[in-house]
């Protein structure tokens, strides 16, 4: 029987409300000193966890926002035995600790933006050929390949410096209001920005409004605006890389969005 | 008090087609098996051969942007590009890959390609 684990809480006693974790298994405390890994116990191959099961994954880790401060832990976290687990713990521990503190009363939203790159790519291949002289078809083949690789470099150049400052003016109306931020820049050509922002509970709907204001100002930018969550892209360990990276799951909120979108 | 949670876009496809994108930039693990071990190393060679060849690359761009080669050494570090990216498609063909399964993450720098 291996154990299935979800996140680490606050707390050390017993779960007072009955909670279904995947494959309707109820969710137990795992505790060691102050804290505990809430888990359930698993029957099925980790293979055969479906990408459905993250719902319920994530489903879980809310019910536990409700009572405690939660280090959501990666879909699929799977031990093979308590004492595994409990080792884990026991390691980490002081890690696990400074992260509840610091992530108590906090939640994470994301911001994703779409920039109209084909627009802004022609816009300074334009404004180039106006100022560089062309080679010409006579001219040697190494000029002639080197030229080409230049302006390509000198408009992708041109192209990164436009999305920087284009995400620091996004970035700005969220700055003073977030605690922390983990700001992804051109994951694609058009990905202007996926970002993820920690922010105290107290000040989400001053967020939220953050991000009216910016809908409002940009007529050319897409927004995908989502939250609050558990913040799954906020843990940080210090004691050097888990053996399996328990947290920081990345594309989490990514796999969540996609089904619900659909 | 957690607000209820809101999930809001006027573009949904775009957002579902570039979060899938970056889903699927690359393989996690190069895929060597007994039926296809030539083609999983021939892709971490070659990967490893294109990042050469892109820190080559950008080293010329940088000595052309400085205005420090001059007119002969500009043919010659052009068409010794040339020929390298040349021989890369080649390879490439060869070997059945295509540019995006030659991609490394730099971690802070970012993707090779």
């Amino acid at each position: 029987m291996k154990i299935y684990a979800y996140g680490i809480i606050d707390s050390h006693h017993r779960l007072e409300e009955p909670i279904a974790g995947l494959y309707g298994k109820v969710i137990y405390n795992v505790s060691y000193r102050d804290i505990a890994v809430a888990v359930s116990e698993l029957n099925e191959e980790t293979k055969k966890i479906i990408d459905a099961c993250i719902l319920e994954h994530e489903k879980v880790v809310e019910r536990l926002m409700i009572k405690f401060t939660v280090l959501p832990m990666r879909f699929l976290t799977v031990l093979n035995t308590r004492e595994e687990l409990l080792s884990m713990v026991e390691f980490y521990y002081e890690d696990f600790k400074d992260n509840l503190a610091r992530l108590h009363n906090k939640v994470e939203f994301g911001i994703k933006v779409i920039w109209p790159a084909d627009t802004i790519k022609k816009r300074i291949t334009d404004a180039y050929h106006k100022t560089i002289r062309v080679s010409l078809p006579t001219e040697p083949p190494g000029k002639i390949f080197l030229e080409e690789k230049f302006k390509k470099y000198i408009i992708d150049k041109e192209f990164q410096e436009e999305a920087d400052r284009c995400v620091i003016v996004v970035d700005d109306y969220f700055n003073k209001i977030a605690v922390e931020k983990k700001l992804k820049r051109l994951q694609t050509e058009s990905l202007l920005l996926n970002a993820s922002y920690l922010v105290d509970k107290d000040r989400q709907n001053e967020f939220s409004q953050a991000f009216e204001q910016l809908k409002n100002a940009s007529s050319e930018l897409k927004f995908l605006f989502s939250g609050p969550w558990p913040c799954y892209n906020f843990v940080t360990l210090t004691k050097g890389p888990a053996p399996v990276d328990y947290f920081n799951p990345g594309d989490i909120l990514d796999r969540l969005l996609k089904p619900q979108e659909q | 008090m957690v607000m209820e949670r809101i999930i809001e876009t006027d573009s949904p496809e775009a957002f579902i087609e570039e979060i899938e994108k970056v889903q699927d930039v690359l393989p996690k693990r190069i895929d060597a098996n007994p039926k296809n071990v030539e083609k999983g190393l021939a892709r971490l060679v070659l990967t490893l051969i294109e990042l050469i060849r892109k820190l080559l690359e950008k080293q010329a761009m940088r000595r052309v942007a400085g205005g420090s080669l001059s007119d002969e050494e500009i043919e010659k570090v052009g068409l010794t590009l040339l020929k390298l990216e040349n021989k890369m498609k080649e390879l490439k063909e060869i070997f059945g890959l295509k540019d995006e399964e030659l991609n490394l993450n730099l971690g802070p720098l970012g993707d090779l390609i």
